[in-house]
C-alpha cells in the first residue's frame, strides 16, 4: 500500500470512529440496536453541503449537522418511550422517513463541494498544517469528542445513563426517568453520527443519497472489533476500543480492497464479520469452549 | 406515614383474561414500624407493593406517603421517599457497572442527576465504612464489576444500597427468598440490624410463617386482593404458625395452600 492510501485510510478511519462512538453509546450503553444511523448519517452530510453550497460558514454547518442529526434520535426515541414502538420499528421508520427529508434538503441526489470552503480547507490552509491537515482535524475531533463521551459517561447523568441500559427496574426504582435517558442517549448518538457524517462528506467533497446505507452495521462492526482487541474492562478503554474498531475496520477494509475484492462486496464482508462476531458466544458454548471475558 | 386509601388494581380489565390483584385495600402503617405480609401464591401481596411503589397506574383509590399524595406519581418520582429490595439478587444492581458505580447511583437515590463527576474520594471513603458492616469484604472490591459476584452478595449490596440513604418507606419482595438458607439467614440478620438500627417504616413479603411472626412488630395476610387479618402486640407475639394457619382459615374460608410456603 501506498503511504498516500495509508493516510487516506487513517484520515477516514478517524471520521467513522465518530460515527462508532455514537453507535457504542447505543448498541452498548443503552442497549438499543438504533437504525436511525443509516439515516442521520446522511442527514449530517447532506445538511453540512447544502449550507456549505448555499454560502454558509462550514463550521456553522458542522454544527447544525450534529443538532439535526440529535433531532432525528430525540424523534426515534419518542417513537418507542412515549408511544411503545420496538427499538428495531422506531428506528427503521426515522430512517425511512429521514430518506426523503435527505432529498428533500439536498434537492437532488448528490451535491458536489469541489472548490468549495470546508472545515478541512480552513484547517490546511493554518500554517504547517498543508499536508497533514485533514488527519490533524479528524484526530483532533476524535480526542476531543473521546474525552468528552468519557467524562460524561462518569458522570452522575452518564451513570444513570448506562444504568439505563443494565437495568431498567433498578434504575427507575432510584428516581430515574429511563425514558428521557433513553431520548438523550439516542439523541448524543444521533448527533455524533451526523456529525461524522459532516465531516466524511467535507473531505470526499461531496454527499450522496446512499452514502448511509449499511452504515449501522459498520458501526456494529467496528465496535465489536475494537471491543475484542483493545478490551472493555473500563469506561475509559471501551471508549478507546470503540475508537480504535473504527480506524481499524478502515484498516481491513482498505486492505482487502488491495488484495482485489470488489468494491460492491464490501457490505457483504461486512455483515459477515458481525454475524461472526455475534454467533461466536453460542458457539463456544455449543462446542463447550470456555467463554473468553473481555 | 403510610397511608392506603380503597385501591383498587384490575388487570386486564374487560377481557377474559380479568384479576382483581387489588380489591379496595386500605391500610395504614406508622412511622417506624416493620410489617410482614403473608398470603398465598396470587393474594395481591407483590402488586400491593407494586402499587406502593408505582410500578402501575392502579384503577381507584389513594397512596399517601408522609402526607403527600404519591397516587399520581410515576414510580421515579416516588423514589424520593421509597427504597426498595427485590426476590431476584439481579434486579437491584446494575451488573456491568461497579460497586462504588452502584452504590452512588443509590446514593443518588431521588435527586436530580447532574453533569459532574459521579464518585469523590469522600464518598469512597462512605462507602468502605458502609460496605465494611456487611463483613463480606467488599470493601476492598470498590471497582470490581457487580457481574462477579455471587447472589447472596448482590442481595446484601441492594440491601445495604436501599437504606444507606434512609428512606420514608422500606420495601422488601421476598428479598431472602432466592438464597441459600445460610446467606439468607446472613441477610435477614442484615435487615433486623438496619431497620432497628435507622427505625425504618418497612413491609416485607415473607413465605416463611416463621419470620412473619418473629420478624417486625406486626404481620398482615392477604387473600384474593384482600387484607384479611392483621395482627400486632400481643395476640402477635403468643401465636404459633398453626395459630396463624387457623385464623386464616377462618378469615378465607380456605385452607392456605401454596407451594412455597415454609413452616419452619
Amino acid at each position: 500500500m501506498s503511504s498516500l492510501v495509508v493516510l487516506g485510510t487513517t484520515e477516514q478511519g478517524l471520521m467513522y470512529a465518530i460515527m462508532v462512538l455514537g453507535v457504542y453509546l447505543t448498541f452498548r450503553i443503552l442497549n438499543y440496536a438504533d437504525l436511525t444511523v443509516d439515516g442521520s448519517f446522511t442527514l449530517g452530510a447532506a445538511t453540512a453541503a447544502t449550507l456549505i453550497t448555499s454560502g454558509y460558514n462550514p463550521w456553522l454547518a458542522t454544527g447544525v449537522a450534529f443538532i439535526l442529526g440529535s433531532l432525528a434520535g430525540c424523534f426515534t426515541g419518542i417513537l418507542h418511550t412515549k408511544f411503545k414502538i420496538t427499538p428495531l420499528l422506531s428506528g427503521i421508520l426515522t430512517m425511512t422517513a429521514l430518506y426523503s427529508i435527505n432529498l428533500r434538503v439536498m434537492g437532488k441526489a448528490n451535491i458536489s463541494l469541489l472548490r468549495e470552503r470546508t472545515i478541512f480547507s480552513d484547517f490546511e490552509s493554518l500554517p504547517y498544517m498543508q499536508e497533514y491537515g485533514v488527519l490533524i482535524l479528524a484526530l483532533l475531533a476524535v480526542i476531543i469528542i473521546g474525552f468528552f463521551v468519557y467524562l460524561f459517561l462518569e458522570t452522575e447523568f452518564g451513570l444513570a445513563l448506562r444504568a439505563t441500559g443494565d437495568n431498567e427496574l433498578m434504575i427507575r426504582s432510584l428516581g430515574v426517568n429511563t425514558d428521557l435517558m433513553k431520548i438523550t442517549g439516542l439523541a448524543l448518538s444521533n448527533g455524533l453520527v451526523a456529525f461524522a457524517g459532516s465531516f466524511v462528506a467535507q473531505n470526499q467533497l461531496f454527499a450522496d443519497i446512499s452514502m448511509g446505507i449499511g452504515m449501522i452495521i459498520i458501526g456494529l462492526a467496528s465496535v465489536i472489533i475494537g471491543e475484542v482487541l483493545v478490551g472493555t474492562r473500563t469506561i475509559a478503554r471501551a471508549v478507546l476500543a470503540v475508537l480504535c474498531g473504527g480506524v481499524i475496520y478502515r484498516g481491513i477494509i482498505a486492505i482487502v480492497l488491495q488484495l482485489g475484492l470488489v468494491a460492491t462486496d464490501l457490505k457483504l464482508v461486512t455483515a459477515l464479520i458481525v454475524i461472526l462476531a455475534l454467533i461466536t458466544p453460542q458457539l463456544r458454548s455449543k462446542f463447550s469452549l470456555p467463554i473468553k471475558n473481555v | 406515614m403510610l397511608n392506603v386509601q380503597n385501591l383498587v388494581k384490575i388487570f386486564n380489565k374487560g377481557s377474559v383474561n380479568e384479576k382483581t390483584a387489588l380489591d379496595n385495600v386500605s391500610f395504614n402503617l406508622n412511622k417506624g414500624e416493620f410489617v410482614t405480609i403473608i398470603g398465598s401464591n396470587g393474594a395481591g401481596k407483590s402488586s400491593f407493593l407494586n402499587a406502593i411503589a408505582g410500578n402501575f397506574p392502579t384503577d381507584s383509590g389513594t397512596v399517601i406517603i408522609s402526607d403527600k399524595n404519591v397516587t399520581n406519581l410515576p414510580q421515579y418520582e416516588r423514589a424520593k421517599y421509597i427504597s426498595r429490595v427485590y426476590q431476584d439478587p439481579m434486579s437491584g444492581t446494575a451488573a456491568t457497572m461497579t460497586i462504588e458505580e452502584n452504590l452512588v447511583m443509590a446514593l443518588r437515590r431521588g435527586e436530580k442527576r447532574r453533569l459532574k463527576l459521579a464518585i469523590r474520594n469522600k464518598d469512597k471513603d462512605f462507602f468502605r465504612q458502609e460496605l465494611r458492616k456487611l463483613g463480606l469484604g467488599l470493601e476492598e472490591r470498590l471497582t470490581t464489576k457487580v457481574s462477579l459476584l455471587s447472589g447472596g452478595q448482590r442481595q446484601a449490596l441492594t440491601l445495604l444500597m436501599a437504606t444507606f440513604k434512609e428512606p420514608e418507606l422500606l420495601l422488601l419482595d421476598e428479598h431472602t427468598a432466592a438464597l441459600d438458607p445460610k446467606t439468607a439467614e446472613k441477610v435477614l440478620q442484615l435487615t433486623c440490624d438496619v431497620t432497628k438500627e435507622s427505625h425504618l417504616t418497612t413491609l416485607m413479603i415473607t413465605h416463611n410463617l416463621d419470620q412473619a411472626l418473629n420478624v417486625g412488630d406486626r404481620t398482615i395476610m392477604m387473600h384474593e386482593g384482600r387484607i384479611i387479618l392483621d395482627i400486632q402486640g400481643e395476640q402477635r407475639k403468643n401465636a404459633t404458625i398453626n395459630d396463624l394457619l387457623k385464623m386464616f382459615e377462618n378469615a378465607s374460608g380456605t385452607h392456605f395452600h401454596t407451594d412455597r410456603v415454609l413452616f419452619s
